[in-house]
């Protein structure tokens, strides 16, 4: 049976009205007016505030806490106005500009969301015993210096979607400053969740923020506060490391663990945290660097160690050659060079600085591996946990500025 | 001394990496430049966690089995690409209501034979119309295929002769010509499912439009990717780069430089580029305004823009999950499950462009009945889509962002357990949401759309496809993507990248480039 569609009355004129179709069309444009094309678009506007490329701040003020070695620094915009809006525990990273090199640092916000649409930020910098960026910038950061950093990055904050309705915070020394934003949050109306914070430093007077916090937690019922002090034993304060049976102690039927500290606190909670015995969606951590030493990593290439290679960067139309440790990522021989190259969470997870090896080998270790499958299949690489051991030639994408 | 290449092609999308790689088949000095650290636009994938989720793409139709391929899979071989395309298993679910008010489950199969007689099981009596129908979708499909490689110079007598049917349905919406062929209301009802796929109701649609893509899933089936769409621009980019092709990520241009009225080059965030044609994976809006000499627009695209009048049919809203138990635990059997309110496409996307209180349409798709090894063993990963209008997204204020957002994901979690019984709140691990914000943020597009315009009435596909000559005056400069002629989607803008690439080139052989 062969098809004969009628879809008007008539079928000739169907066959018109298709010829038909450019001069409708043509018609229909000649008849609008030539307006001037605009592309001012209000959902656009709002993103790129959200997300900007990146943010140029100066420094307003630095409070100074001695007691942890440690300072804060409020910036504001350089040109005024409001600072992008984030997620209460999410981070900047700060470009600095140190001798020849171009580094980036990332600082956990410890305002609140809604001082940034009142035109402040906040990161405390704390001095550490290798710390080159931080020791730099407490040392020569003063009021009035211009910096740039991206929008505020990172993964760790609450989310009511996922997570319990209440949270336990373990915090090790500097690891309080997402917590303070949380809880100022909390206490502002911004966010709605209970939060214990349980505050691990060595003694009572190397605690950051205490007053700070003590005045949260008496201003807000969502917010508890408890100290753990490992090298004292002090009326009001628990004594020694924040384990499993703390947590227990003080955890509702339902919650949700968060974890931000040093590398060591994070060790030791490797063994505690399985005795909770929550599902691994209950409990998040804050990401963490690459390990000091990469040779001591499983996996890593066998006479590789303490070695010197070249790398060929290629950025756009640029090109150049650099040596590179075996000992240091490829984002640090990048930085060293003086190579304004993109970076974020220095930890392998955002992906920002993602690259593209065109020849040589690197060794990439697992802990830190958040690639794409098809990136890690096509050599596409995250230099900040990527470490070369062999000489080799990379593409590198530029970084706005 | 600035960089001089042939072409350049402006944005890594799914239409920018076509148009690259056709250009670099062709033997051409191509750079690739992209806002982005990676390609593929909305063909990206992101990882959270243990899960690597898939933004964007449903199921790609058009690809075919090894052994009788699909234009998109042919295509694919011709540049070379390889992709681990794992074959989706059916073409939907839908849980929703008939127009009659009768509630409606049902789940159709791939292949018009079967097709067919699972709509005989839903709906007694209709095999007659259904075989009609098919029947009548060859024609328009093998019609459209001859007027597609006219590159816009269709020979009318041989429309009249070969595809008569073509001819008198094509005009028509696909509601009127389900109507006129007397297609009952329920088989009406089932096959309007997909029409979010394009952004368009089915008393707009252009039947002839509706029929291609719908008879492209039908017949060839379905598929996806192994490891999210971003496999694919990553093997597009891969080949490009064994081409000879050469990409700059984190590279924004900025403005469009002209020797006359002729494109001679590209002010970019790195720097000026000389080049002989520029293939910008852009909306022509965005161009227009902010990318080149006002003095150089001519009367007729100021026409067609306020004709267009910044309609580019409605916006994305994702939710994307990774969830700690596996899809057989959570009881996840479907690929693809549409839940929907009403299955009148034009209420629905009334409804839809109608803000939240009114949304009652979200699609919802799990990797792991396609593949398994999508997530981790013990776990899967899905995601929910659905749309919305701009006024509500344009209106709301940033600090209520995260909370407006949130409100959709519960809705569309709670759809989930209530419609379909699959119950994923307690085992989100990982979770997501995109919104038109987020979706302008990564592609600039206007107000965060994926389809460029609305594809309707007097602005369809077909009416675009045989005005080729006539829509694109820049000389030296090819707006290519979803505002081309072939709509939105991603085989649309693979085909629509191949397309303006062919076209530049032939423009270049003529002014004797």
């Amino acid at each position: 049976m062969a098809v004969n569609v009628k879809v008007g009355l008539i079928g000739p004129l169907d066959m018109l009205k298709f010829k038909n179709m450019s001069k409708v069309r043509e018609d229909y444009i000649q008849a609008a007016p030539a307006n001037e094309i605009t592309a001012d678009y209000p959902i656009n506007k709002k993103a790129k505030l959200l997300h900007p490329d990146y943010q140029k701040l100066v420094i307003a003020e630095i409070i100074d806490h001695p007691e942890a070695a440690s300072k804060t620094y409020i910036f504001k915009a350089k040109n005024g106005g409001p600072l992008a809006y984030f997620r209460a525990g999410q981070y900047i990273s700060l470009k600095m500009k140190i001798g020849e090199s171009f580094v980036s640092r990332p600082y956990s916000i410890c305002s609140s969301p809604k001082e940034a649409l009142e035109g402040t930020l906040a990161i405390t910098v704390q001095s550490k015993a290798d710390g080159f960026a931080a020791d730099y910038f407490l040392a020569n950061a003063a009021v009035g210096d211009e910096f740039t950093a991206s929008g505020p990055q990172g993964n760790f904050y609450y989310e009511d979607l996922r997570d319990a309705k209440s949270v336990i915070a373990l915090a090790g020394g500097s690891g309080i400053t997402p917590f303070l934003s949380m809880a100022k949050a909390i206490a502002d109306g911004t966010e709605d969740f209970n939060l214990t914070i349980l505050f691990g430093n060595r003694t009572e007077d190397s605690i950051l923020f205490k007053e700070e916090l003590e005045e949260l937690a008496a201003s807000c019922d969502k917010i508890k506060i408890l100290h753990v002090l490992s090298d004292e034993e002090k009326e009001c304060y628990e004594h020694g490391f924040i384990t499993a049976d703390l947590i227990k102690r003080l955890a509702p039927e339902e919650y949700s663990v968060f974890v931000c500290g040093p590398r060591a606190m994070y060790r030791f909670l490797e063994s505690e945290l399985p005795k909770l015995e929550l599902p691994e969606k209950y409990i998040r951590r804050e990401i963490m660097g690459v390990a000091k030493d990469i040779s001591e990593i499983p996996g890593y290439p066998e006479g590789a160690a303490g070695k010197c290679f070249t790398l060929t960067i290629r950025q756009g139309p640029n090109e150049y050659t650099i040596p590179a440790s075996s000992e240091e990522s490829i984002l640090v021989a990048i930085e060293r060079a003086g190579i304004v190259a993109p970076s974020r969470c220095r930890a392998g997870e955002c992906g920002w600085c993602r690259s593209k090896v065109i020849s040589g080998d690197y060794f990439a270790p697992e802990e830190n591996e958040s690639r794409r499958y098809s990136d890690r299949v096509t050599d596409n690489i995250h230099p900040c946990v990527t470490f070369p051991v062999g000489d080799m030639v990379i593409e590198v994408p530029a970084e706005y500025t | 001394m600035n960089k001089h290449v042939d072409i350049v092609v402006v944005g890594a999308g799914n239409a920018g990496l076509s148009a690259a790689l056709h250009c670099a088949t062709e033997g051409k000095k191509v750079l690739l430049i992209e806002q982005h650290n990676l390609p593929g636009g909305c063909a990206t994938s992101f990882v959270r966690g243990r899960f690597e989720f898939e933004p964007s793409l449903h199921e790609l139709c058009d690809i075919g089995t090894e052994d009788d391929p699909g234009e998109i899979r042919q295509m694919m071989n011709d540049y070379g690409v390889k992709v681990d395309w794992r074959q989706v298993p059916d073409c939907f679910r839908i849980i929703s209501k008939y127009t009659d008010g009768t509630p409606m489950d049902v789940s159709m199969p791939f292949g018009v034979e079967n097709f067919i007689d699972k709509m005989e099981y839903y709906v007694p009596g209709s095999r007659p119309k259904m075989e009609e129908y098919f029947e009548l979708l060859n024609e328009i499909m093998a019609g459209t295929a001859y007027i597609s490689s006219s590159n816009g110079h269709a020979d009318s007598e041989v429309l009249k002769k070969e595809y008569p049917n073509l001819l008198r349905t094509g005009a028509y919406p696909v509601k009127k010509v389900w109507d006129a062929m007397k297609i009952p209301k329920k088989c009406q009802d089932i096959m309007s499912t997909y029409w979010g796929y394009l952004g368009i109701d089915m008393e707009r649609m252009a039947f002839i439009h509706y029929c291609n893509m719908f008879m492209k899933y039908v017949a060839k089936a379905a598929y996806i990717p192994a490891h999210t769409s971003h496999e694919i621009s990553n093997a597009m980019i891969e080949r490009f780069r064994e081409l000879g092709g050469e990409v700059w990520y984190n590279c924004r241009a900025e403005e469009f430089l002209f020797n006359g009225d002729r494109l001679c080059g590209v002010r970019t965030t790195s720097g000026i580029i000389e080049c002989d044609y520029v293939l910008a994976n852009i909306n022509p809006d965005i161009i227009y305004a902010k990318m080149m000499p006002k003095e150089l627009i001519p009367e007729r695209e100021k026409k067609l823009s306020t004709a267009r009048n910044h309609n580019y049919s409605a916006r994305m809203y994702t939710v994307y999950v990774g969830l700690n138990k596996s899809a057989e635990e959570l009881g996840i059997k479907d690929y693809c499950i549409f839940l929907a309110g009403t299955s009148d496409s034009a209420v629905e996307y009334k409804n839809l462009l109608g803000g939240y209180k009114k949304n009652d349409f979200t699609i919802f798709l799990c990797s792991n009945i396609v593949n398994p090894d999508a997530s981790p063993a013990g776990t899967s990963v899905g995601f929910f889509t659905s749309m919305g209008g701009p006024e509500e997204w344009s209106r709301l204020k940033t600090e209520k962002y995260v909370k407006y957002k949130n409100l959709y994901a519960k809705k569309f979690i709670r759809m989930l357990k209530e419609q379909a019984g699959i119950d994923i709140e307690p085992y989100i691990e990982e979770v997501c949401v995109a919104t038109p914000w987020t979706f302008a943020r990564y592609l600039g597009t206007p107000e965060g759309s994926v389809y460029g315009y609305e594809t309707a009435d007097w602005d369809g596909m077909m009416a675009r496809m045989m005005m080729l000559s006539s829509d694109y005056p820049i000389k030296g400069l090819r707006p290519i993507g979803a505002a081309g002629p072939r709509g939105d989607g991603y085989s649309s803008a693979y085909v629509c990248g191949r397309l303006m690439a062919r076209l530049a080139l032939k423009d270049l052989r003529e002014e004797g480039g």
